[in-house]
């Protein structure tokens, strides 16, 4: 196991480069996790908005109004001053301004005048506050018309809207509505495993891959076969140990949420893929007769290339269109669609859980038709060489 | 130990060893001496069964030579003519990589290792990388890399290349003691006096073929060359020059910028005989030098070039 022990001796040299990579992975995806991951959605509760109300008619109905905005909404006292209203609404002291005007119960119930409103332009919850007066309005009509009296009226209202709707909100994800903690953790896995295998075992493959090294060790008694076996098992030892590593993270980062998670197997198994995956585009870098000094340059392409392109730094809902068929021939395009599937489905429908192998099976093929279009190109190599 | 017969390598078009023959001795040093591209390099890959040749036959330790003669190959130590060690790994753990592609017992191994090192001197730089070691040192890790094993049968293929004239003596003084400790040493180079000093057979090689082989006594008796005599800051007419070539055992005379090189047969007193010819005509003269013939005027008889071409 001598080629096994020296591939072991190589990798301690790059350690340095492994924790680093390392480091700037935990740094991003933590941040990013608690920039993005802590939108509180546990439940529903209605807005309230300070507005203000100007009654100028002081009737019975006017007074009812006040009191139903007043069961929606926080009214504050302002003056009836056209100009201080407004520099209340711009410091947004106040959303919303409604002036009842005399004989209130005869133009706006009788006659359907419209009620004179001012909000601020273009605001949702202006749309919020229309929509309770439209409301008030419709039914005072239907009650008067039917033969109840204003006050009969407004107490059924009163009534009516004291009562609270129990919204239950659907938890797709298994976490409140939000994404999982580690689900973030393993959206930017590719780019981690990526980055230091393809580094890490060039740099290796790059000493064994030596011509004259190579031929040192051809004229031992180590049959080739022997050789190519002992870093094979390298390749999958390294690959192993990066997995390992990166799955470690989560579970010590979110010990609960993510053991507990129905969906932890398929991320094991999608970041496997994903490994997998990275030791062939590896071994499939190192093929080539690269110099020391560029290989920095071709890892950075490839993994920040696929990283942007397939979703890994930017979310797939804001890249192009032609991006994202781009990305279809990339393998990672295909984790993060695994990953998306299962952040956002704490279980999966028949047709996700299609959905699910399809992505596992295309990683599985790209690991594949990368080892092959490497031993293709070493194997060309050694024949030219001899 | 070693036999080559009829060996034919072709890159495409072009023939790199053409019917080769080799025969080595166990217990010798033995040279091939060739100009760069002479198939020195070529002869060595075919004879590791690194190369696939085209015909012929190569038989080691009396068995053939195959890519998968691993026990053959026990038994070979190769030191290349580019450095090949791991820039990653310490002078100590190089030694001990390409000695466990041998030894797989961890102590014998140790016991190895720590010898090569105390063979090359390199008792200082155990744990300095490559990188920090100057030409010479690593030179001498590339042999402790080749010879850790304590092969019987060493291929030096040109190790002193580009060294300070201090670590190739070292380097010279180092074959010449794993020579002795019982190895039996192939030596290929393209400097002729390293091969002069320290080969006991010699092969010269050109164009893929081995032209003469013999110890170097044998090559220069092959050779008309008995004698060199070289003189310098002469101003010599056609006469003076045909007088000379007159003269008993001259057979080739040149004369370039003021110098005069006479090739004389192996005989008495032709310095003698050239100066007084000389003095009796009055013609003055600078430094004269008489030198023995060198492996290079055998070269040079028999391919019509300079070694160094």
């Amino acid at each position: 196991m001598t080629v096994f022990k020296g591939f072991l001796t190589l990798t301690k040299r790059n350690l340095g480069m492994m924790f680093l990579y390392i480091a700037i992975f935990l740094t991003i995806s933590i941040f990013v996790q608690k920039a993005l991951g802590s939108s509180n959605a546990n439940g529903f509760e209605p807005e309230r908005l300070d507005i203000a109300v100007i009654d100028r008619d002081r009737g019975t109905l006017a007074k009812g109004f006040t009191n139903y905005l007043g069961m929606f909404h926080n009214i504050k006292e302002m003056p009836d001053d056209k100009s201080v209203l407004q520099d209340r609404l711009f410091y947004r002291d106040i959303y919303y301004v409604v002036t009842i005007p005399d004989n209130f119960e005869k133009k706006c119930l009788e006659n359907n005048e419209k009620l004179p409103v001012t909000k601020v332009p273009g605001s949702t919850s202006s749309y919020y506050v229309d929509q309770q007066i439209n409301s008030f309005f419709n039914s005072m009509r239907t009650m008067t018309t039917g033969g109840f009296s204003v006050s009969e009226a407004l107490e059924h209202i009163e009534t009516y809207a004291s009562v609270s709707p129990k919204v239950t909100l659907i938890d797709k994800t298994g976490h409140s509505g939000n994404m999982a903690e580690h689900a973030f953790m393993f959206q930017y896995m590719p780019y981690i495993i990526l980055s230091i295998l393809c580094y890490v075992l060039s740099y290796i493959m790059l000493s064994f891959g030596n011509a004259d090294i190579k031929k040192r060790i051809l004229c031992s008694c180590i049959s080739s076969r022997s050789m190519n076996l002992q870093l094979i098992l390298g390749h999958i030892t390294i690959g192993l140990g990066i997995w390992i590593i990166c799955i470690i993270m989560p579970v010590t980062l979110y010990r609960e949420t993510f053991l507990t998670d129905p969906n932890m197997p398929y991320y094991l198994i999608n970041s496997f893929l994903m490994m997998l995956v990275s030791l062939s585009i590896a071994f499939f870098i190192s093929s080539f007769p690269l110099r020391e000094e560029i290989i920095n340059g071709i890892v950075n392409v490839i993994t920040l290339g696929m990283s942007f392109t397939c979703g890994v730094f930017v979310s797939m809902d804001i890249l192009g269109k032609e991006v994202k068929a781009l990305a279809h021939f990339l393998p990672v395009y295909w984790y993060e669609i695994v990953n998306g599937l299962l952040a956002e489905n704490s279980s999966l429908s028949s047709a996700q859980t299609i959905e699910l192998w399809q992505g596992y099976g295309i990683q599985a093929l790209f690991a594949i038709a990368f080892l092959a279009a490497a031993m293709v190109l070493r194997r060309t190599r050694t024949m030219a060489a001899q | 130990m070693i036999h080559i017969e009829n060996l034919v390598k072709r890159y495409g078009s072009l023939i790199a060893l053409d019917h080769l023959n080799l025969d080595i001795e166990e217990g010798e040093i033995f040279g091939l001496l060739g100009p760069n591209g002479s198939g020195k390099t070529t002869a060595i890959g075919c004879l590791l069964a690194l190369l696939k040749y085209d015909k012929g036959q190569i038989t080691v330790f009396g068995k053939e030579m195959h890519p998968d003669s691993y026990n053959i190959k026990k038994n070979i130590g190769v030191v290349m003519q580019n450095i090949a060690v791991f820039e990653q790994m310490s002078v100590w753990e190089n030694i001990d990589y390409f000695c466990g592609l041998y030894i797989k017992d961890k102590a014998k191994r140790k016991e190895l290792v720590e010898e090569a090192i105390r063979f090359t001197n390199l008792e200082d730089y155990r744990k300095i990388r490559p990188k920090k070691l100057s030409g010479g040192l690593l030179r001498r890790l590339n042999i402790a890399c080749g010879i850790v094993h304590k092969p019987k049968l060493i291929i030096l293929d040109e190790p002193t290349v580009a060294v300070d004239p201090q670590s190739r003596n070292k380097i010279l003084e180092g074959i010449l003691e794993l020579n002795k400790q019982g190895s039996t040493i192939i030596y290929t180079s393209h400097y002729m006096e390293e091969v002069e000093q320290i080969c006991s057979r010699i092969a010269i090689i050109d164009h893929g073929r081995v032209l003469a082989t013999g110890t170097k006594e044998e090559l220069k008796n092959m050779i008309k060359t008995g004698e060199t005599i070289t003189i310098e800051a002469i101003a010599a007419d056609d006469a003076l020059l045909a007088g000379l070539h007159a003269l008993p055992h001259v057979f080739d005379i040149t004369y370039e910028e003021q110098v005069l090189k006479i090739r004389l047969s192996s005989a008495r007193h032709n310095l003698v005989r050239i100066l007084n010819f000389l003095t009796e005509r009055d013609v003055s003269f600078g430094r004269v030098f008489s030198e023995l013939p060198t492996l290079n005027d055998v070269f040079l008889e028999i391919t019509g070039k300079e070694l160094r071409d």
